[in-house]
């Protein structure tokens, strides 16, 4: 197998490369909410596998942080509401 | 079964079993009404303060909007929550939507609990001390601990 050739196409300017990058949405780790909590809510709002929400909660227990999700600036913001209607402490950048 | 407390929410296909006597029910309707009033306080205050997140942490004018488009919101969604518990708070069986208020109203009692105890770092352990003029806000913020932890896995 080989991978399909890839069009590269090059931004006219650094604005639109800006533009263009996705934006991450971070969740930061918190000593109130609960491991199996966390993993509830990462499966519930992104339909994550349990197996993958562990691993995200993990790398927010023991790294502190981890990227739960990324996109568009209004999709990102939606997911670090919902996020916060959930009690976990998330924000978003562009990466 | 001997020394083995029985699970107060289990599941029943698509609904939830709530097996708790009246005293806790009546405990539970006694937190809702003391969430409902500190949600009634400016977000600001150092007590709620946990429950509205910045969501741009290093840009003050995209936050200013995000707040302005979002704090309204989340206090009605969690007020909403508390009413739905409200509503349900002697069922015997819950569907999918009013367990997910129990869980959202629960949680945020224990992030308002947990703020008020200064949790601050995940190795925080609490001692119940009776005469610790916090030993009711310990005994709840483990009590509910507890419950919220049934309540997830219930639906795990």
């Amino acid at each position: 197998m080989s991978a399909a050739p890839v069009e590269v196409k090059l931004p006219e300017t650094d604005d639109d490369a800006v533009a263009d990058r996705p934006w991450i949405v971070i969740v930061w780790n918190d000593p109130i909410n609960l491991m199996s909590y966390v993993v509830l809510v990462f499966q519930k709002l992104f339909g994550y596998s349990r197996e993958k929400a562990t691993e995200l909660m993990l790398d927010v227990h023991h790294k502190g942080r981890a990227v739960v999700s990324s996109g568009t600036r209004e999709k990102a913001e939606l997911d670090v509401f919902r996020l916060h209607e959930h009690g976990l402490w998330a924000t978003m950048r562009q990466d | 079964m001997f020394g083995r407390r029985r699970r107060r929410i289990d599941r029943r296909q698509n609904r939830f079993i709530v097996r708790m006597d009246a005293e806790e029910r009546a405990l539970l309707r006694q937190l809702l009404g003391e969430l409902r009033q500190l949600l009634a306080l400016s977000p600001d205050d150092p007590r709620v303060r946990r429950l509205y997140p910045a969501a741009y942490s290093d840009d003050p004018e995209r936050e200013s909007e995000y707040v302005s488009l979002t704090r309204e919101e989340l206090q009605s969604g969690r007020l909403a929550s508390i009413d739905a518990v409200e509503a349900s708070v002697d069922a015997e069986l819950l569907d999918a939507d009013q367990l997910t208020a129990w869980m959202q109203a629960v949680n945020s009692l224990r992030l308002v609990l947990g703020t008020m105890l200064d949790i601050t770092d995940d190795d925080h352990e609490l001692q119940f001390d009776p005469s610790d003029p916090n030993a009711r806000t310990v005994a709840l913020y483990g009590y509910l601990g507890g419950l919220l932890d049934e309540i997830v896995d219930a639906q795990l």
